[in-house]
């Protein structure tokens, strides 16, 4: 009698633990996750600028994939440092799960940035980062690696003793550093050809003019490279206006419709291609992937790839070249 | 036989029938419960994954329906403007053209008006004459025409349309959209041309086919996309995805899959596959199903089957608590009356008969048993009873026959030596002994009765023995109406007489003495004979001591009867001294009302 009690009783025990916990499973697995609010702050909101909407449109891709909610604001020009300080002074006052920056200069925002990570927002660099290593993680080109791809494929362009100009974004930028000593080291000897280097501040019309510049300057100069869609861009509209096609060749380092287009033309002869909706995509992704504790790598490769007018239409180049938004 | 032993050693193991019963049923009900649940499970897994292939199967095979429908009706659309005169002769014809231009750009805007699936469409042929759309787009001036897939897809056909998959089509200046294309070949009909053959084009955006796509969805986590012969993606819902490498799809196990399904893995990262061609556009439609969602919906189902087993056992539990309570209950009821018999409690050994099954009859046997064992054991009392009774009067009927010739011998020698009056006393004394030892009807006299008699008996004697005996009677008058077993007396003075007073060289003398002590009352006899020795003491009271002189009662009989009567506290008792004499004590109650009960 009492025997049977006892295992009655812990039968019982038993049978309701298991319940519970399986109850509770079910429950759990219903469970909704915390959302994360993000603020990602691109260097310009520039609707015309390839790189930056398709950057955007990862970061955007990503959020509803993953669930998280981002705000992206803003300079509406892209060297506007003082503007991209304000909006980060903003996002710092909404008080994010996470800060998503692509910083402009590679000074001046850090103060800004040192302030948010004491207040315990995690830092996050997309593209660009600063001289002091504040970030939690980075997710960019790695750049060095974009510029020498582009600094070799300009090499089998040109002859031993052309002249080189750089057209390059912002002074003292990281992409602008990194790209520029990539490009030198893929030049190999022929970096010593380099006659200039010129900043366009990433202002199309200022490349145009600098790029009409060294044209006058150096009659004689067979290749300028761009180091941004701005410079490139910039540059390449200024050979096709002078008619210098066939005498100056044209590289350039991120693309747009109009840099495909020049492309067609015949001007460009190579651009490479940064992975803009990865790096968004893969910021977003890195991030929430913190944020949930998992282990991530603190730097993130996006990647790059060599356009050229040959493969400009191959499968697997247009896939990276033109975006794919038609859905 | 065995086997049997070897249960009973299992169920041994309980302390109880009732654990036992339980221990059982819940075995059993758990194992039947556990396979029940397991068998279940497994299938409900296997039929989930089954019914989800067979509902998915469904769904592409309808959707490669639609898709196949879709493309027939844009081919429709292309043979009928491919085959228009219209078109001949605004391609091909040298002459004045603006007729048919218009012609063709109000069935062109016909068309665009209707889909708005339509990104463009267009004819061009090798020459240069082209018309896109609504007439006013530019034909790209840096298109390699004959380097185009679709171009090259059209050309090599002879009537048919074909498909280009997902490309960028950049026919038309500025724009560089990403679309389908279906070509077709326009042949040149008119022989006064020397151009060559035309093509007609039309661009297919995804929002028909993505649309097509997107209707029946196949779990929260399902999707379906095309991939061309080649193994290219044509449709994918995060084809933006795929094309910057964030996300990969398993095209190479779909293009390689022997049937139309294939899972990657049964673990929850694994996808189920189910693809089916289409013949027409020679497009595979893959639906893919995730396996941790069908998982989740089979342990969903798993769990509820195993709430179910658990709230089962618990019920199975109860009930088998009750029923073994409710087998064991009548069967501990027995235990507990048959505790009671054994402690001869048979009053309130009945048991209630519950019910009619095996029990009930074992309970009502034990019943039936436990009343012939109480009318059985009162039988016995009420003839022990009687034996005691018969014993009893057996014992005390006995006359010595020596004692009543020695008497009667007596009596003649006193008549022949003319003793009259000795004669008539000895015999009136011989005749109330006797008188009172034929008179035994009542067990029990009067003390005073039994003085009487043994007064009787001692005249005889004290005649006999004349000089040798002398004795007194005193017996107070408060006991002489208690009521004494007969016989007591006399064969206690006849024991006294015969081994105390009969050795004396002088006078004997005995005394019976009686009065009441502490609610007993007390009969002392007292001699003062020979006396005896402390063995003959311990001895006195055994059996073989009868003496064959004596009246044949004997203090043996005499004890027994008492302590048979009276119970064991009560009896004669003995001192004795060598040389001085013996006293003999007898102790009866005063109220003998119990003593009665007991017989």
């Amino acid at each position: 009698m009492k025997q049977s009690k006892k295992w009655m009783i812990i039968l019982g025990v038993f049978i309701a633990v298991s319940g519970l916990l399986l109850s509770l499973r079910i429950w759990s697995d219903r469970g909704e996750r915390k959302t994360w609010s993000l603020v990602y702050i691109p260097k310009t909101m520039d609707g015309t600028n390839d790189f930056w909407t398709s950057l955007m449109a990862g970061v955007k891709m990503a959020a509803k994939e993953y669930g998280v909610s981002v705000e992206i604001m803003g300079p509406d020009r892209e060297q506007d440092v003082e503007r991209q300080n304000e909006l980060l002074s903003e996002a710092i006052e909404m008080n994010p799960d996470a800060l998503l920056i692509s910083p402009s200069s590679f000074t001046e925002s850090e103060e800004l940035l040192k302030e948010a990570k004491s207040r315990g927002i995690p830092v996050v660099y997309i593209d660009s980062y600063t001289k002091d290593e504040i970030q939690d993680l980075t997710v960019a080109t790695d750049n060095l690696e974009a510029g020498r791809k582009l600094g070799e494929y300009a090499a089998g362009l040109i002859g031993e003793d052309s002249k080189i100009a750089v057209v390059c974004h912002v002074k003292g930028v990281s992409t602008a550093l990194e790209r520029e000593q990539g490009f030198r080291e893929g030049l190999g000897d022929k970096a010593e050809n380099i006659v200039e280097v010129v900043y366009c501040d990433s202002m199309y019309e200022k490349s145009y003019s600098l790029t009409m510049g060294l044209l006058e300057k150096y009659p004689d100069l067979k290749l300028i490279a761009g180091l941004n869609e701005y410079s490139s861009v910039g540059a390449a509209r200024a050979v096709k206006d002078c008619g210098a096609e066939n005498r100056v060749k044209v590289v350039g380092v991120d693309s747009s419709q109009e840099a495909v287009g020049l492309m067609e033309q015949g001007i460009f002869q190579g651009i490479v291609v940064q992975k803009a909706f990865k790096m968004g995509y893969l910021g977003v992704k890195e991030t929430v992937r913190m944020l949930k504790g998992e282990k991530v790598g603190k730097n993130t490769d996006s990647g790059s790839e060599l356009v050229t007018p040959e493969n400009m239409y191959a499968s697997e180049i247009e896939k990276l070249l033109f975006p794919f938004d038609s859905i | 036989m065995t086997k049997e032993k070897e249960y009973g050693r299992i169920l041994g193991k309980f302390r109880s029938i009732q654990s036992a019963i339980f221990m059982a049923i819940s075995v059993l009900v758990l194992c039947a419960v556990i396979i029940v649940t397991a068998v279940s499970m497994r299938y409900t897994r296997s039929s989930i994954f089954e019914n989800s292939v067979v509902y998915t199967r469904t769904i592409i095979h309808q959707m490669t329906q639609n898709i196949d429908s879709y493309i027939n009706y844009m081919d429709n659309i292309a043979s009928m403007i491919a085959e228009s005169e219209d078109v001949q002769y605004y391609l091909f014809s040298q002459n004045e053209s603006s007729e048919y231009r218009k012609r063709l750009l109000s069935q062109y805007s016909t068309v665009l008006n209707s889909r708005e699936d339509i990104r463009n469409l267009g004819i061009l042929c090798e020459g240069g004459s082209y018309l896109f759309n609504e007439g006013i787009q530019v034909k790209n001036p840096y298109l390699d025409l004959e380097g185009q897939e679709w171009y090259q897809n059209a050309m090599a056909s002879e009537e048919e349309s074909s498909l280009t998959s997902s490309h960028v089509q950049h026919v038309i200046q500025g724009e560089r959209p990403w679309v389908i294309t279906l070509s077709r070949r326009i042949p040149n009909n008119l022989n006064d041309s020397s151009s060559g053959d035309g093509v007609f084009f039309i661009d297919l955006n995804y929002s028909a086919i993505s649309e097509l796509c997107d209707e029946n969805s196949i779990g929260e986590k399902g999707y379906v996309f095309i991939l061309d012969e080649n193994g290219s993606v044509v449709y994918h819902p995060q084809q933006q995805q795929l094309y910057n490498e964030l996300q990969t799809e398993n095209i190479d196990i779909v293009m390689n899959a022997e049937s139309d399904t294939v899972i990657t893995s049964n673990s929850d990262a694994g996808k189920l596959y189910t693809m089916a061609r289409s013949e027409k556009t020679g497009w595979t439609i893959v639906g893919c199903m995730n396996v941790g969602e069908l998982l989740k919906n089979s342990r969903q189902a798993q769990s509820v089957y195993i709430l179910m087993a658990a709230v089962l056992v618990v019920i199975a539990l109860l009930l088998s608590s009750l029923i073994s309570r409710n087998i064991t209950l009548p069967i501990q009821r027995l235990r507990d009356s048959m505790a009671k018999v054994q402690e001869g409690d048979f009053e309130t050994a009945d048991v209630e008969v519950v019910s009619g099954n095996e029990i009930g009859s074992l309970t009502t046997s034990f019943n039936v048993m436990t009343h012939r064992i109480q009318e059985l054991m009162e039988q016995n009392i009420y003839e022990q009873k009687e034996k005691r009774k018969s014993e009893l009067k057996a014992l005390q009927s006995q006359i010595n026959p020596h004692f009543l010739y020695n008497t009667l011998d007596s009596i003649i020698w006193m008549a022949e030596g003319k003793k009259n009056e000795e004669v008539v006393l000895m015999t009136a004394s011989l005749a109330r002994l006797l008188r009172q030892s034929i008179s035994n009807e009542d067990e029990l006299v009067p003390i005073g009765q039994e003085v009487e008699y043994a007064r009787s008996y001692l005249t005889i004697q004290k005649m006999r023995y004349k000089d040798k005996l002398e004795f007194q009677i005193d017996v107070a008058p408060e006991i002489s109406n208690i009521m004494i077993i007969k016989l007591v007396l006399q064969p206690i003075i006849e024991n006294a007489i015969y081994h105390g007073l009969k050795y004396k060289e002088s006078i004997g003398l005995l005394i019976v003495h009686g009065y009441a002590q502490d609610n007993h009352a007390v009969l002392e006899i007292i001699d003062n004979g020979i006396g005896m020795d402390e063995e003959t003491l311990e001895h006195i009271f055994e059996k073989h001591k009868v003496n064959y002189h004596s009246n044949g009662v004997g203090v043996y009989n005499v004890q027994k009867r008492l302590q048979l009567y009276y119970g064991s506290d009560y009896g004669i008792t003995y001192k004795s001294r060598v040389g001085e004499g013996t006293m003999a004590t007898i102790t009866i109650p005063m109220n003998q009302e119990d003593a009665h009960e007991t017989i």
